[in-house]
């Protein structure tokens, strides 16, 4: 039974921990959160023990711990668990500098434990399935790339989504989940100009990248937390012998609306998916791969990669500068 | 009272939608066709019911108090410049001009020859624009924040993919109807171009089939265009004109080509989509003719076809020098 300490119980915590509590040959036996009672709350639905001081997720009896707490702390929090030989499962994005992103990638090399980072796009079978397509030469040699994620402003826990200076807006939180998806699929970015309303936050954030890959091909990212309406992406690839399109709005196979659920959105908005959560093939991955010890489906070299490029974006958008990565 | 009417060249394929939408019109008279093409020009006036002209110069001596100039791009100026100097309005189809320089030589020809010159922007007459311009006007949406464009499409072929006629590809082509709403939206000019752009779609062609510009704007709003050819043949319509508006206090979609029905035939592969929405073009001509007829100031002017052009020209020279290019206001 490989025990996991769950660091960080908010609404990806507690999501993950569901999870985890459906596979078989692990539990969360251990939940902190700077929030006694956050952490007390969920612990208490897992059957697990909260506890307050954050050293005892690193104790003996734990295999791994699942960092799941605002951006920030990602580092400390990896890099302590990294030292103590534990396998790490971290919510993207990986860090919040690159400085930070490089001590982790460092400690856990240095550890030699297994660590996977939450670019869970790479499981959305729409994505999945546009790779594979691009990776079989469906469409040819890909040109123009357009992506689109939009949400509401997320709240989080003393609303640190919305303070720039901790989540990195909607670039760094939430469309580093389009970088990703995209350097996976269509390999090494060059240039990066990124306009962004950071500046708006916490009213609203909305963002748009343009990148041009070492391939030569060309993407468009759009990120908002701008939107009043449900959770929706889109994407589009135009290539030399056709086109591939996908939005989330039109390719519902279950809509359901709820009368007493008129007064809002949840606080933190997640994406759905029909098929079998990717949230929960994530972490059946990122289990088997410690029970196994094999590779984690997505490496942390890879996470602090989609990192670069999302932190680039954001230095375009703050300087107006034009990045060559 | 009815406004004369004498079009230059069929060259561009929306000539044949503005004879159409003049000859709807109740209040213009389509007089002649001039066309260097003469074979295209009898045609075309057989077609519309009208008379073809051996010159533009026997044209411009005509009947007539306006003409509407759908040659290739390159020539717009030469046009304009001719019906200027006879006295007569001008509906120059977009791009203005594939320079500055040539914008700004038509638009003093029509303002010393005490003329009209309108750029052809049918977008603006587009009703899910008109509305949302009303909103953004009424303070509905707050202050305009940041607009994502498109005008992406297939390519045209002809004279549309030779530069030295079109003044360049897929960006000099679908760049200005956009930036164009967006500079009427804003009430503001771009500031800043930077572009990314390729050849992707039809590897044949010696211009750019596909470009993805980025824009700050005056008032500081951010806004990004996609004008490239990037729809497939088999794609059931040529392409789109859309844009997403993030306000203050709220947003706003219009999508200009929205309104269709989905058409499925058996001898057919994929299936098309047919348009019911009114013609942007009929409201584009009526506009006009009713300027004309009142003796006033047409809404979309030389100047706007120039700002709008001045972006595509911008965004070809940031393409080539990989950096960001400011333009003055």
């Amino acid at each position: 039974m490989l025990n996991i300490a769950l660091v960080g119980a908010g609404t990806m915590g507690q999501m993950h921990a569901a999870n985890y509590s459906a596979i078989e040959g692990c539990r969360v036996a251990k939940v902190y959160d700077v929030v006694s009672e956050a952490a007390e709350t969920a612990a208490a639905a897992l059957g697990a023990q909260a506890i307050s001081d954050v050293a005892e997720a690193y104790a003996e009896d734990i295999d791994i711990v699942a960092v799941t707490c605002p951006t920030p702390q990602h580092a400390e929090y990896c890099c302590r668990a990294a030292g103590a030989g534990k396998h790490i499962f971290c919510e993207k994005p990986l860090a919040r500098t690159m400085q930070q992103g490089e001590e982790i990638v460092k400690a856990v090399s240095d550890a030699d434990v297994i660590m996977m980072v939450g670019h869970v796009v790479r499981f959305f079978p729409e994505y999945a399935t546009a790779t594979e397509l691009v990776q079989k030469g469906s469409i040819g040699d890909v040109g123009m790339i357009r992506t689109t994620r939009m949400n509401t402003m997320p709240q989080g826990s003393a609303g640190w989504f919305q303070n720039y200076e901790l989540s990195g807006g909607v670039t760094l939180d939430m469309i580093i989940h389009d970088f990703d998806w995209l350097l996976w699929t269509f390999g090494e970015p060059q240039t990066v100009y990124s306009r962004s309303l950071y500046q708006h936050m916490p009213t609203l954030d909305y963002s748009l990248t343009s990148i041009r890959f070492a391939s030569g091909a060309i993407a468009h990212v759009e990120g908002s937390w701008a939107d009043l309406s449900s959770f929706r992406t889109s994407f589009e690839i135009a290539g030399s012998n056709g086109l591939i399109e996908h939005d989330s709005t039109e390719n519902a196979t279950l809509t359901v609306q709820q009368r007493q659920a008129e007064q809002g959105l949840a606080a933190v908005q997640v994406p759905s998916s029909p098929a079998k959560s990717p949230y929960l093939i994530e972490d059946e991955l990122f289990i088997e791969a410690v029970a196994k010890g094999g590779q984690a489906p997505i490496s942390v070299e890879d996470a602090c990669e989609s990192l670069r490029l999302a932190l680039a974006a954001c230095e375009s958008a703050e300087t107006g500068k034009v990045i060559n990565l | 009272m009815s406004v004369n009417i004498g079009m230059i060249s069929f060259a561009h394929m929306h000539a044949a939608s503005y004879a159409t939408s003049v000859n709807a019109n109740p209040q213009a008279n389509l007089v002649g066709i001039a066309d260097a093409d003469a074979e295209r020009g009898r045609k075309m006036a057989e077609r519309f019911e009208s008379r073809y002209f051996e010159s533009d110069e026997a044209l411009l001596d005509a009947d007539i108090e306006a003409v509407i100039i759908c040659t290739e791009n390159v020539a717009h100026r030469e046009k304009a410049l001719l019906a200027a100097e006879a006295g007569k309005h001008v509906l120059c189809e977009k791009p203005i001009s594939i320079s500055v320089a040539d914008a700004q030589a038509m638009i003093e020809a029509c303002e010393s020859a005490g003329v009209q010159l309108m750029t052809a922007f049918p977008c603006r007459y587009g009703p899910a624009y008109v509305e949302a311009k009303q909103m953004v006007e009424a303070g509905e949406l707050g202050e305009i924040l940041a607009i994502k464009g498109t005008n992406r499409g297939r390519n045209p072929g002809g004279w549309f993919v030779e530069p030295e006629l079109s003044g360049g590809g897929a960006t000099i082509d679908h760049t200005v109807h956009i930036v164009d709403l967006m500079r009427d939206v804003t009430g503001d000019e771009v500031a800043s171009v930077y572009c990314e752009m390729d050849r992707f779609f039809n590897p044949e062609l010696d211009c750019d089939d596909a470009g993805l510009i980025t824009m700050d704007f005056s008032g500081g709003c951010i806004a990004t265009l996609d004008c490239s050819w990037s729809r497939p043949p088999h794609y059931p319509i040529w392409g789109d004109a859309t844009m997403c508006i993030i306000g203050s206090g709220g947003n706003v979609w219009v999508d200009l080509v929205s309104e269709k029905l989905n058409l499925y035939q058996n001898d057919k592969s994929s299936y098309t989509w047919v348009g019911y929405g009114e013609s942007m073009d009929y409201a584009l001509i009526a506009d006009f003719c009713r300027c004309i007829e009142a003796g006033g100031p047409v809404p979309i002017t030389g100047y706007d076809g120039l700002k709008a052009v001045e972006v595509a020209l911008a965004a070809y020279e940031a393409a080539e020098t990989g950096a960001k290019v400011s333009l003055a206001s």
